[in-house]
């Protein structure tokens, strides 16, 4: 249609038309160019970096002094600070987020705890990280630990998991709700039987996208779990100190001394990415072939 | 079908993750003398990860995590109780200008730390004087051909407040002169890793550092014409150096105090510290 | 009927809920336990969305006490308008880091909302199909990528770039944190002004065209002015994280606490003042104080921000 009303007053606005050529032109441009030179510094980063990995860096501890240091420690940090923040996280997160879709009466408190929620979602990380501190290192003086980190990055998930849990649950079509219930099902069997079932998708999604950002999280980790690891591998104690691989990358390229620091940082960037990526990638995929399926 | 993988899958985390959780809080219970957390100076840190490095293969039990962020983050972590050992280039239970003593905080001596000024591999400058390292670090000499160079503008490189570094080079190399605060061409940074990336990476750039991180992409400069070399120091002829302390709260005990006397003994004095361009506290004569 | 009543609101559909389960247990037994499940479990919601209100309220009061407490020894005015931070001479001046996050927001937003609008109608409006179904999951994979690889990108790639191309001696400064920030937020702003605009009904397009509008025209008069309210939201959490964004930043904008006065002098913002000084602080000084007051107005911008956000998406709803 647009090709149509081009053509049509192509003659007579020949300005304008020029102008709208131009103007097409310049979104394209800015399109594609924006798109493809941040798409290709990503892959910029793990072509650099990927190539180069081998099982030692991945499991090898990380050297301060020598070349050859690993990751081994930071990438298992990564993903023990990970999952104890989401198993914080995920329960309290949903079970606020089904409050709020299913439960809360709208009146104005409730509108004020959403407004609360919101606004917890957007308090900086780095807040978090001065929270974390007066926690654990002022007052349980426990200083900086796995443990530490690992709270302060659920507290820095919980609202965007109770939000993306309100948000899916109210997306279900109340037909669903009301057929359940028409079932003699009460509420909590509807909820776990219907609710939840069908909002899983948009749960999952949400998931993911903050056990991304939790995973690349540094600012938090720098401030509640330190720089340092315990300098061993599988490490399950919660009171160790706790860098994670986001952390470690930060610290390789500014602070480190090893003379293969730049190599080191190359590729703990690539696997970062890769890690992000694999877990949005690998999360979202099966539901998106799922949902075609059922189509 | 969906839910019950997902419920299993859930449940399985959960119940790995507690087991995981007890066992380990148990664990770090049991063996809780059997861990040193250090911190602090990060002219100090090379040093501090050898000797723990060779500590723990003698007593495997023991955990040490080191890490570094300047100085004084040495003593402070000690007195909040988030380090056991603070590594600190001035002897921190003492006032000294600029820092307050560290009340209840004992100082063990560990090694000579001998400081270097460096800059970038591109500049021509080889030597300079007392005066005109005042001059560059106050911001009053502001080109490299006024110092013997090429004409290019000087980038300075400073250690942020809190530094070891900054202490003993304001002190030794400067005489007391202040350093420049602002600038176009001036740049604080956090540690001493911070400082190598910033002049191996800044061209026509001047800092200091000590000097186990000087690398090949930098270059030492001679101070009054003398290299800062072990015996320019111990002769006395290059005096930028000090001793590194090491902070623990009250008398070190138990696997810290093994630590400390480790480093201390002549076996780690002559061998891996000396390797470390680092100075053995028996070579100074005072 | 049933319809009708439930459709109504989460809060009728639960007593309706109530009021069958009451009635349908045929055995007491099952029926008082699943009414004491189905208590227990609305009490651990409950509690849940009670708990993160209390997070909130918790920084917020923790932040806030920590941060007066600095002007016990500091007057306000010096704070807000001193630029001497100096902390070894007691002095405490923020402006510097204070003005920092602001100008580098500003500068972020200059460069960042313009392509992102672009990028925005790209995708909405010209892409073929086969592309925008390849290019947004792309985009929303971008969103996720940690800051600290784009930080960690600027440091490596763009701040030699800038050396080269403006001459000068560090590249460290606002310039180098303005366009990584960009880089980072781009996703972020796109995707949501995307949404924004995919939203404008296509008659309105339609009967722009009907008037003998051209694409250009129907854009930029019809189409973004329609999803004016959307893009702005987008505007809005892209600022919101450009403003707390920290490590992307301390590892470019060099970390000198002095006033910028140009785009390429190494300067400090709130953030990486933060991150840099905390573990150098003693818990009882002024100083820790200080970077708690300023963690404190962070805070407050942040929230700000929302309040914002909020009466954007009132305007919206009424209009």
């Amino acid at each position: 249609m647009s090709a149509e009303s081009k053509s049509a007053f192509a003659s007579r606005k020949g300005w304008s038309h020029k102008r709208n050529q131009l103007f097409t032109m310049i979104v394209w441009a800015v399109g594609i160019c924006t798109i493809l030179f941040i798409c290709g510094l990503l892959f910029l980063i793990l072509q650099k970096g990927l190539p180069k990995l081998s099982l030692d860096f991945l499991y090898g501890l990380p050297s301060e002094i020598d070349p050859g240091g690993g990751i081994g420690p930071t990438l298992f940090n990564s993903f023990y600070v990970l999952i104890i923040s989401l198993l914080i996280s995920i329960p309290l997160g949903m079970s606020a987020g089904i409050y709020l879709a299913e439960f809360a009466p709208d009146n104005t408190f409730i509108g004020f705890v959403r407004i609360c929620v919101e606004g917890l979602a957007s308090v900086p990380s780095i807040i978090f990280g001065l929270f974390g501190i007066a926690i654990f290192v002022e007052v349980f003086q426990v200083g900086l630990t796995i443990l530490g980190g690992a709270v302060s990055l659920a507290f820095l998930n919980l609202p965007v998991l109770t939000r993306v849990t309100e948000e899916a649950i109210r997306a279900v079509p109340s037909e669903m709700k009301n057929a359940s219930f028409a079932l003699g099902g009460t509420h909590l069997q509807t909820i776990r039987r219907v609710l939840i079932p069908v909002a899983l998708n948009g749960i999952i999604t949400g998931i993911c996208l903050v056990a991304g950002r939790a995973f690349g999280e540094s600012a938090v980790i720098i401030l509640t779990a330190g720089v340092s690891t315990s300098g061993e591998m599988w490490d399950f104690s919660l009171f160790s100190p706790g860098a994670t691989l986001a952390v470690h990358l930060w610290y390789v390229q500014s602070e480190a001394i090893v003379p293969d620091a730049a190599e080191i940082a190359d590729k703990a960037a690539a696997v970062l990415v890769f890690v992000v990526l694999l877990i949005n990638v690998l999360f979202r995929l099966p539901l998106l072939l799922h949902v075609r399926r059922t189509r | 079908m969906k839910t019950k993988w997902f419920k299993h899958t859930l449940l399985t985390v959960l119940a790995v993750a507690v087991a995981f959780g007890s066992v380990s809080a148990a664990s770090a219970a049991s063996k809780l003398n059997g861990k040193i957390v250090i911190n602090g100076s990060s002219a100090l840190l090379p040093l501090t990860l050898q000797a723990a490095n060779e500590f723990k293969k003698k007593n495997p039990k023991v955990k040490i995590s080191a890490s570094a962020a300047g100085s004084v983050t040495g003593p402070q972590s000690v007195r909040k109780g988030i380090a056991d050992i603070g590594a600190c280039d001035w002897d921190a239970s003492l006032d000294v200008p600029g820092f307050k003593a560290f009340d209840g905080q004992v100082a063990n001596k560990v090694a000579v730390i001998p400081f270097a000024a460096v800059v970038n591999k591109g500049v021509k400058a080889t030597n300079l004087t007392t005066k005109q390292l005042q001059g560059i670090f106050s911001g009053k000499i502001k080109n490299w051909k006024e110092v013997g160079g090429d004409d290019a503008e000087i980038v300075v490189v400073n250690r942020a407040f809190g530094s070891g570094t900054r202490v003993n080079f304001q002190m030794k190399a400067l005489d007391g002169t202040n350093f420049m605060s602002k600038g176009d061409n001036y740049k604080e940074v956090k540690s001493s890793g911070d400082m190598k990336t910033a002049i191996e990476t800044t061209p026509n750039a001047i800092g200091y550092i000590d000097l186990v991180y000087v690398t090949d992409k930098m270059r030492a400069l001679n101070i009054n014409s003398y290299a800062p070399t072990e015996a320019n120091i111990i002769s006395g002829k290059y005096t930028v150096w000090a001793y590194g302390y090491y902070m623990t709260k009250g008398k070190p005990t138990g696997a810290v105090k093994a630590f400390i006397e480790y480093v201390q003994s002549k076996e780690f004095q002559n061998g891996s510290l000396k390797k470390l361009k680092f100075i053995p506290i028996s070579a100074m004569k005072n | 009927m049933l319809d009708v009543k439930a459709s109504s609101g989460g809060g009728v559909a639960g007593e309706l809920g109530r009021s069958l389960h009451t009635r349908s247990g045929r055995s007491f037994d099952r029926r008082t336990r699943l009414s004491f499940y189905n208590r227990t479990f609305k009490v651990i919601c409950i509690a849940s969305a009670i708990f993160v209100c209390l997070i909130l309220f918790s920084i917020l009061f923790l932040m806030g006490r920590t941060g007066m407490l600095t002007f016990n020894e500091v007057s306000v005015a010096e704070f807000f308008f001193s630029t001497e931070w100096v902390p070894e001479n007691e002095q405490y001046g923020a402006l510097v880091f204070i003005s920092g996050t602001f100008v580098l927001t500003a500068l972020t937003m200059l460069i960042s909302v313009p392509i992102s609008v672009l990028v925005a109608v790209f995708l909405a409006e010209m892409s073929p199909r086969w592309l925008r179904t390849l290019l947004r999951p792309v985009l929303d994979l971008l969103v996720g990528i940690p800051s600290v690889v784009y930080g960690f990108l600027g440091m490596t790639i763009l701040i030699p770039v800038l050396r080269d191309i403006t001459g000068t001696n560090i590249g460290d400064g606002l310039l180098a944190a303005a366009i990584v920030l960009t880089i980072m937020v781009l996703p972020t702003i796109s995707r949501i002004s995307d949404d924004a605009i995919t939203a404008v009904p296509k008659k309105y397009r339609d009967a722009s065209y009907a008037l003998g509008a051209s694409r250009f025209q129907t854009i930029v008069k019809v189409v973004l002015p329609a999803a004016r309210s959307g893009i702005m939201y987008a505007g809005i959490l892209g600022m919101a994280r450009a403003i707390g964004e920290t490590m992307a930043v301390v590892m470019v904008i060099g970390n000198t606490p002095q006033l910028a006065s140009a785009l390429f002098q190494p300067t400090a913002v709130l953030t990486s003042n933060i991150v840099m000084q905390i573990a150098n602080v003693p818990f009882d000084s002024t100083w820790n104080y200080a970077l708690y007051m300023m963690g404190f107005l962070l805070l407050l911008i942040s929230l700000l921000m929302i309040v914002a956000i909020r009466m954007l998406q009132r305007k919206g709803a009424v209009s």
